[in-house]
C-alpha cells in the first residue's frame, strides 16, 4: 500500500514537471535578435505569458498593432501572426520607427508610465 | 527606481544640456566684452592666418618645442584627448538615447573599443593625478581644486565603464553615471575645464600677436 501511494506521487510529480517543461516552451523566453545584422547588446529575456500576466496587459494589440494608411491604430485588430521585423525594418521609415527603435519605444514608454519593469540597457540585455 | 531614471534621464539631463550650452555662450560673450572694453587694440591685432595656424601647431603632436620637451606627457595627453572627445560622442548608448529622444543619429564606435578608449581615459586620469604628487615642478602649482577636477573628469568614465559591463547593478550604476555626466557638463563652462572653449581663443590670440606683429612663430 505505501509502496504504491509512493509510487503514484512520484508518478504524478514527473507528470507535472513535463507538463510544466512542455509549458515553459510555449511561452517565449527571449527576444530574437537574430534580425539585426550584427547584433551588439545580448537577446533580451522575455517571458511572454509570464510578462503579459504580472503586468496584466490583455489588449495583445498594445504591442501587436496594426495601422491603417494614416498612421491610425485600428482598435480591434491585431498582428501577433506576424513579428515585429515583418513590418519594422532596420531604419526608421517615415512615421515606422527602425526595429531598435520600435522594441525601445514599446518596452520603456509602458515601463516608465507604469513605473514597473526594466528601463537601463543592463536590465534589459543582461550579460 | 523608474521615477528616479526617468528623472535623471529627463528633466536633469535637459538641465544639464542648457547649463551646458547656455553657460559656454556666456563665457564666450564675456571675453568679447573683457577684450572690447579697456583692450580694445587687441582685436587690432587678430589675424585669422595666424590665428589659425597656432591652433593646428599646437594641435598636432610634437610639432612645438614644448611637446617635444615632454614626450611622455605629450603622447598622453594627446590619447586622452583623443578618447575623452571622441567615445561620449560615437558611443552606442548615448546615439542610442538621443535616437529615441529626437531621431538623431549617427556613427558608433564598436562597444569594445570604445570600452578600451574608457579605460584609457581613467588610465590618463591616474596618470595625471600621480604626476600632479610626484613631479615638484607640478605639484608646486597644485591644489586640491586640480584633484577635484580630475574626480569630475573621471567620474562619468569609471561609473559608464561600470554600468556597461554590469558590475555592482546596471541600474544604479546607470543612474550615478547618468548623475556624474551631468555634473561634469555643467561644470565645463564654470571651471578650468572651460580651457575647452577658452584653448582656441588664447591660442589664436598668441598665434596673432607672435605672427603679425613680431613676424615670429610662436613655439
Ligand atoms: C525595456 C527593455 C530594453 C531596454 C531598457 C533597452 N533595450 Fe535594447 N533592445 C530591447 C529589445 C527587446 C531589443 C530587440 C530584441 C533583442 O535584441 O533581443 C533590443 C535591441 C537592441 C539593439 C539592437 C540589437 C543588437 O543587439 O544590436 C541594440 C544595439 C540595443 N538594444 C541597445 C540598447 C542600449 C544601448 C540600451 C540603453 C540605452 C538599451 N538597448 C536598452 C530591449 C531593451
Ligand atoms: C508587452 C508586449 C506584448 C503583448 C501585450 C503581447 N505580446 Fe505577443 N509578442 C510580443 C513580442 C515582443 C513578441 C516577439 C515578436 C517577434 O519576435 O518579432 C511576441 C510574440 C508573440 C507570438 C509569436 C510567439 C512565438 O513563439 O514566436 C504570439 C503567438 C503572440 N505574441 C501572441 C500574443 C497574444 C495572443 C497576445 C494577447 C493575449 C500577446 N501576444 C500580447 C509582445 C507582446
Ligand atoms: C503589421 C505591421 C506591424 C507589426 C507586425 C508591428 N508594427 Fe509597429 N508599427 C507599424 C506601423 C505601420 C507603424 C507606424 C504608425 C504611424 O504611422 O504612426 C508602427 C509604429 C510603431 C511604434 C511607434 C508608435 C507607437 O505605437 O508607439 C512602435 C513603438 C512600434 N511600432 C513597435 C512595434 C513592436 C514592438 C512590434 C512587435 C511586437 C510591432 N511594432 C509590430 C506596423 C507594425
Ligand atoms: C503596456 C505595458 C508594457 C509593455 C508594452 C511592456 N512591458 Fe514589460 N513590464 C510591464 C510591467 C507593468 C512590468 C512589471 C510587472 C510586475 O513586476 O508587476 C513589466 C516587467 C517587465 C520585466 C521584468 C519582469 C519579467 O516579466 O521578467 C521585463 C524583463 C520586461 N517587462 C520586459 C519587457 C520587454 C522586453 C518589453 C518590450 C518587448 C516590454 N516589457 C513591454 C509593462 C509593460
Ligand atoms: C548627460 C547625461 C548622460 C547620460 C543620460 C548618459 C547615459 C549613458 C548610458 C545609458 C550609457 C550606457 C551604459 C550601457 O551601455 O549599458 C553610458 C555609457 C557611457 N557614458 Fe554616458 N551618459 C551621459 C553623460 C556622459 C558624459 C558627459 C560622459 C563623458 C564625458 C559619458 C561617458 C560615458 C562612457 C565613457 C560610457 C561607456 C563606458 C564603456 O562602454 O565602457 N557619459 N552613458
Amino acid at each position: 500500500m505505501k509502496k504504491s501511494i509512493i509510487l503514484i506521487v512520484m508518478l504524478l510529480s514527473v507528470a507535472a514537471l513535463l507538463a510544466g517543461a512542455a509549458l515553459c516552451q510555449d511561452d517565449l523566453e527571449y527576444l530574437d535578435n537574430e534580425a539585426f545584422e550584427d547584433p551588439r547588446r545580448p537577446a533580451v529575456p522575455f517571458s511572454h505569458d509570464t510578462h503579459n500576466q504580472t503586468a496584466e496587459l490583455d489588449d495583445c494589440a498594445q504591442c501587436h498593432h496594426v495601422y491603417d494608411e494614416d498612421g491610425q491604430k485600428i482598435e480591434d485588430e491585431s498582428s501577433e501572426d506576424q513579428a515585429c521585423a515583418d513590418c519594422h525594418g532596420l531604419d526608421d521609415d517615415e512615421q515606422k520607427p527602425g526595429l531598435m527603435k520600435a522594441y525601445h519605444l514599446n518596452c520603456k514608454t509602458c515601463h516608465i508610465s507604469s513605473r514597473k519593469g526594466p528601463v537601463a540597457c543592463g536590465q534589459c540585455h543582461p550579460k | 527606481m523608474n521615477v528616479i531614471y526617468q528623472f535623471v534621464a529627463g528633466p536633469l539631463a535637459w538641465a544639464a544640456f542648457i547649463l551646458f550650452l547656455s553657460g559656454i555662450f556666456l563665457r564666450m560673450i564675456q571675453l568679447f566684452v573683457k577684450v572690447n572694453q579697456p583692450e580694445k587694440f587687441l582685436l587690432h591685432y587678430f589675424s585669422l592666418r595666424y590665428g589659425l595656424r597656432s591652433i593646428i601647431r599646437w594641435l598636432t603632436p610634437f610639432a612645438t618645442t614644448n611637446w617635444r620637451k615632454h614626450p611622455v606627457f605629450t603622447v598622453v595627453t594627446f590619447i586622452f584627448h583623443g578618447c575623452l572627445l571622441i567615445t561620449p560622442v560615437f558611443l552606442s548608448g548615448h546615439v542610442v538615447l538621443i535616437d529615441e529622444a529626437w531621431s538623431l543619429s549617427w556613427w558608433t564606435l564598436p562597444d569594445g573599443l570604445a570600452d578600451l578608449m574608457t579605460l584609457i581615459v581613467i588610465g590618463s586620469c591616474v596618470f595625471f593625478g600621480i604626476r600632479r604628487i610626484v613631479r615638484p615642478e607640478v605639484r608646486f602649482v597644485t591644489d586640491a581644486s586640480d584633484f577635484i577636477l580630475l574626480v569630475i573628469v573621471a567620474a562619468p568614465f569609471i561609473t559608464g565603464f561600470l554600468a556597461y559591463n554590469q558590475w555592482f547593478g546596471a541600474t544604479w550604476m546607470t543612474i550615478a553615471h547618468m548623475l556624474s555626466g551631468q555634473i561634469l557638463l555643467a561644470a565645463i563652462p564654470f571651471t578650468r575645464l572651460n580651457h575647452i572653449i577658452l584653448f582656441f581663443f588664447s591660442r589664436a590670440y598668441m598665434g596673432s600677436e607672435f605672427g603679425k606683429v613680431r613676424h615670429a612663430r610662436d613655439w
